[in-house]
Order: C-alpha cells, then sequence, then structure tokens
C-alpha cells in the first residue's frame, strides 16, 4: 500500500481485501428479511437469488446443501449471510442460511418440500415399522426444559417402569435446532447396545417455533434411522414433516408416552378382572354338576320306583291266584269241607260256607 | 428387556395358561380351587411388580450443540 497526502492508496485487489475485512469486522452475521426473487441453480450446486423489498434488492449466493428449505421466487424469507464485495467488484451476500418468514412463506415451503420427500417415498406406509409393545431401552431426543420433555417423562412412569431411558438434550427451536437433534438421532443410531425406539418430542408452539422439525435434513435423517422413530412434536391439529417421515406419528408429547407403552394401572385391572371371572366360572361348574347328580338321582328313583310298581302288580296277580285257592272261596262256591274219618257208625264235621255241621256216617259206598 | 420385565412377563404368561386350563379339557372341580388360588397369587405377584418398576433416566452426557 503506498500513501498519497496521508491517504492510502490501494491496489484494486487490497482494496477489495480491505472492504471484506470491514463487512466481516462491522456484520460478522447479518439477518435480513426480504423476498425472493431471481432464484436459480447453476450446475446443480450453486444457487443464486435477489432478496429484495419496495425499496431495493441484493444479490445472495450460496451452495445447495446449506439450502434446508425449498424457497421459491416471491417467498418471503430471512436470510443469515455474510456481505461480500466480489473481485469483479459486485457486492453480494453469502448466504449460510435461509428461513421462510411469516405464515405464508413457512406454508409454501412446507407445502413444497412435503411434495419432494412424498415423491421420493419418504412418507410411504410401507416404510414404516412397528413399535415393540413394551420396549426396555428407549432414547429420548428433546430439551429437557421443555413441558413436553416434562409431560413425556410424567406420563411414562405413570403408565410403565423398568425401561433404561436414555435422553440426549438438545434446542427443540431455532436454527441450530435441526443439526441438533441430527447428531443426537446419529449418535443413538451408532451405539453398541442400540435403544429399540428413539422418542423426540417437543411441546406446542408457533409455526416459526415448529419450523425446525420440517427442516429437509432432519427428516431425511429421521427417515433414515435404523432404530424406529416415534416423533410428538406440537398440538394435536400440528403436523410436521418430521412426524411424517417417523415410522409412527404422536399428536403431542403426552400421546407419544401412551403409544410407546401400555398402562400398568390397565394391565393390573385386566388381570383381576380374568382371575375374578374364575369364581363364577366355577359356581356355575359346581351347579351345572349338582343339576346332573339331581337329574341322574331322579332317574335312578324313577327306575326303583318302576320296579316296585312291577313287584306290588306281580304281587297283587299272586294275591288273586291265591285267594282262588283259598278254601272258603270254594266253600262260598257251595262246597262243603269234611274232617274225620268216613266209616259207618262215627262222627265226621262238615263245613259249608255258613256252619259247621256233626253228622254221623251211616254208610260208605267205595267208588 | 430388562430381568424384573421378563419376570412380568413370565408370570403373565403363566397366569394366561392358568386361565385357559379353566375352559380346557383337563379341568377338573377337584384342581380347581388350587387352581384359582395360584392365579389369585399370581395377579397379586404381577400387581407388585407392576407397581414397584421405575424408570432408569440417563442423561447422554455427549453435547450435540457442535460437531465434535
Amino acid at each position: 500500500m503506498e500513501k498519497s497526502k496521508n491517504q492510502p492508496i490501494f491496489s484494486v485487489s487490497d482494496f477489495i481485501a480491505v472492504v471484506n475485512q470491514t463487512f466481516e469486522y462491522a456484520y460478522p452475521n447479518i439477518e435480513i428479511e426480504g423476498e425472493v426473487a431471481s432464484f436459480k441453480v447453476n450446475q446443480g450446486k450453486f444457487i443464486f437469488f435477489d432478496i429484495k423489498d419496495k425499496g431495493g434488492s441484493v444479490g445472495c449466493f450460496m451452495t445447495v446443501w446449506q439450502l434446508r428449505v425449498p424457497i421459491e421466487d416471491g417467498m418471503k424469507v430471512i436470510v443469515s449471510a455474510v456481505p461480500k464485495l466480489t473481485q469483479w467488484g459486485k457486492f453480494s451476500l453469502t448466504v449460510k442460511a435461509v428461513r421462510p418468514s411469516g405464515e405464508g412463506a413457512l406454508k409454501k415451503s412446507f407445502e413444497l418440500l412435503k411434495a419432494k420427500l412424498y415423491a421420493e417415498g419418504l412418507f410411504a406406509p410401507e416404510r414404516k415399522r412397528q413399535l415393540p409393545a413394551a420396549p426396555s431401552h428407549i432414547a429420548v431426543i428433546s430439551s429437557m426444559q421443555s413441558a413436553g420433555y416434562a409431560d413425556f417423562i410424567k406420563i411414562l412412569g405413570d403408565r410403565w417402569g423398568g425401561m433404561r431411558v436414555d435422553v440426549a438434550h438438545v434446542q427443540v427451536q431455532g436454527s441450530s435446532a435441526p443439526d441438533q437433534i441430527i447428531r443426537a438421532i446419529d449418535y443413538f443410531n451408532q451405539q453398541e447396545a442400540l435403544p429399540e425406539v428413539i422418542v423426540i418430542i417437543r411441546g406446542g408452539g408457533s409455526a416459526d417455533d415448529l419450523a425446525a422439525f420440517n427442516d429437509e435434513l432432519l427428516v431425511r435423517s429421521v427417515a433414515g434411522s435404523r432404530v424406529p422413530t416415534l416423533v410428538g412434536v406440537g398440538h394435536e391439529t400440528d403436523e410436521s414433516l418430521a412426524d411424517l417421515a417417523a415410522d409412527v406419528r404422536a399428536a403431542t408429547p403426552s400421546n407419544a408416552a401412551q403409544i410407546l407403552v401400555p398402562d400398568k394401572e390397565e394391565i393390573i385391572r385386566a388381570i383381576h378382572v380374568q382371575v375374578s371371572s374364575l369364581l363364577p366360572r366355577m359356581l356355575q361348574l359346581i351347579s351345572q354338576y349338582q343339576q346332573t347328580i339331581n337329574l341322574q338321582l331322579i332317574s335312578t328313583l324313577k327306575v326303583i320306583e318302576s320296579s316296585i310298581d312291577d313287584q306290588q302288580l306281580r304281587l297283587s296277580g299272586l294275591k288273586s291266584i291265591l285267594a282262588q285257592l283259598s278254601p272258603n272261596m270254594v266253600l262260598a262256591r257251595g262246597y262243603a269241607l269234611v274232617r274225620g274219618v268216613v266209616k259207618a257208625g262215627l262222627t265226621i264235621e262238615i263245613e259249608t260256607n255258613k256252619a259247621i255241621i256233626k253228622a254221623e256216617v251211616k254208610n260208605v259206598i267205595n267208588k | 428387556m430388562s430381568s424384573i420385565n421378563k419376570s412380568i412377563q413370565k408370570k403373565t404368561a403363566e397366569l394366561t395358561e392358568l386361565i385357559a386350563w379353566f375352559d380346557g379339557e383337563e379341568f377338573t372341580l377337584e384342581a380347581a380351587l388350587d387352581k384359582f388360588k395360584e392365579a389369585e397369587k399370581l395377579a397379586a405377584d404381577i400387581e407388585k411388580d407392576l407397581s414397584s418398576l421405575k424408570n432408569e433416566i440417563q442423561i447422554v452426557k455427549q453435547k450435540f450443540d457442535s460437531e465434535t
């Protein structure tokens, strides 16, 4: 650098370097909100677009892999960037990150990425894996200070026990959240003792708060996890792309705990109901046995009664026959019974139906 | 799977088997009372085991705010 009248004279390159140093010092990281215009991708690697408002426009440059959410012309965004003067003297912003700004842009970006990942099959039902019915080792990725995490842990403990719960504390909103969650997913996927499920939870918040869960790399990481994933983000009405990519989606963190483990109180109740139902069943069986025995007794009694009736009938017949054979019946028919020695001059006794007669034998003539 | 969970699963399987016995062909009234007492004890054991279970929460020491 030369000096002229105490003023430095720069070479063009030096001037550009000094300007860039000044920019770096003054604006190490600047965030600018504006509308995207002239968006284009060159060679599949480099992205160029302008960010503008009513009063002006600034050119932006970034690489494809730095773009974590889809953007298009007309979308309102906030860029995190470093101002830079290029070697051709053109001022531009070297963009580190872009995020949609405002509900409309967030929704648009969400829909664009959803359509893209849907077309790739990331949300396909056939990719979904079942969670174990009662896991004994799970991993939780969440902010430990969040209400959603507290709800999840409380309901988990109320419903089930005996589990090892590994917790990775991460940011669940803001620009650093997606990368932290991705690192935690990677961490659990690399463990020697793999958890049976990775649970990613966050309580409710604004669309901007929940935007981290629509980050493309995070969604891909959830879908690519070799450990099955359960994602419960926001309230019931909230839908994130991480939800859609997960093996199982929970409406809320509390719902995630309900999905993950059975309710021990319900199991205890069901067991007692099952055991209690045995007693009436036993009593019913005893009653059935009693009825069978009673029927058998009645049947036996009937057989005995029938036999007695038969015997009585037979006896009655015999009695009748016997009665016919009685000497009185013979006497009644007019015959007489003679007792004594039938010899002339001796007295004999003659018994008729109505009298007993003493008589003397006058004569005996043999037949 | 933790050993307590295993024990609960084993006991639950035993209880299911016992309850099925009451509907099976091997059922006899003479053995029913003993089997019923056995089922009651198993149910009480399972309840005790389930009620005493606590989750073991381990916070991962690794920080995730930057690449390691």
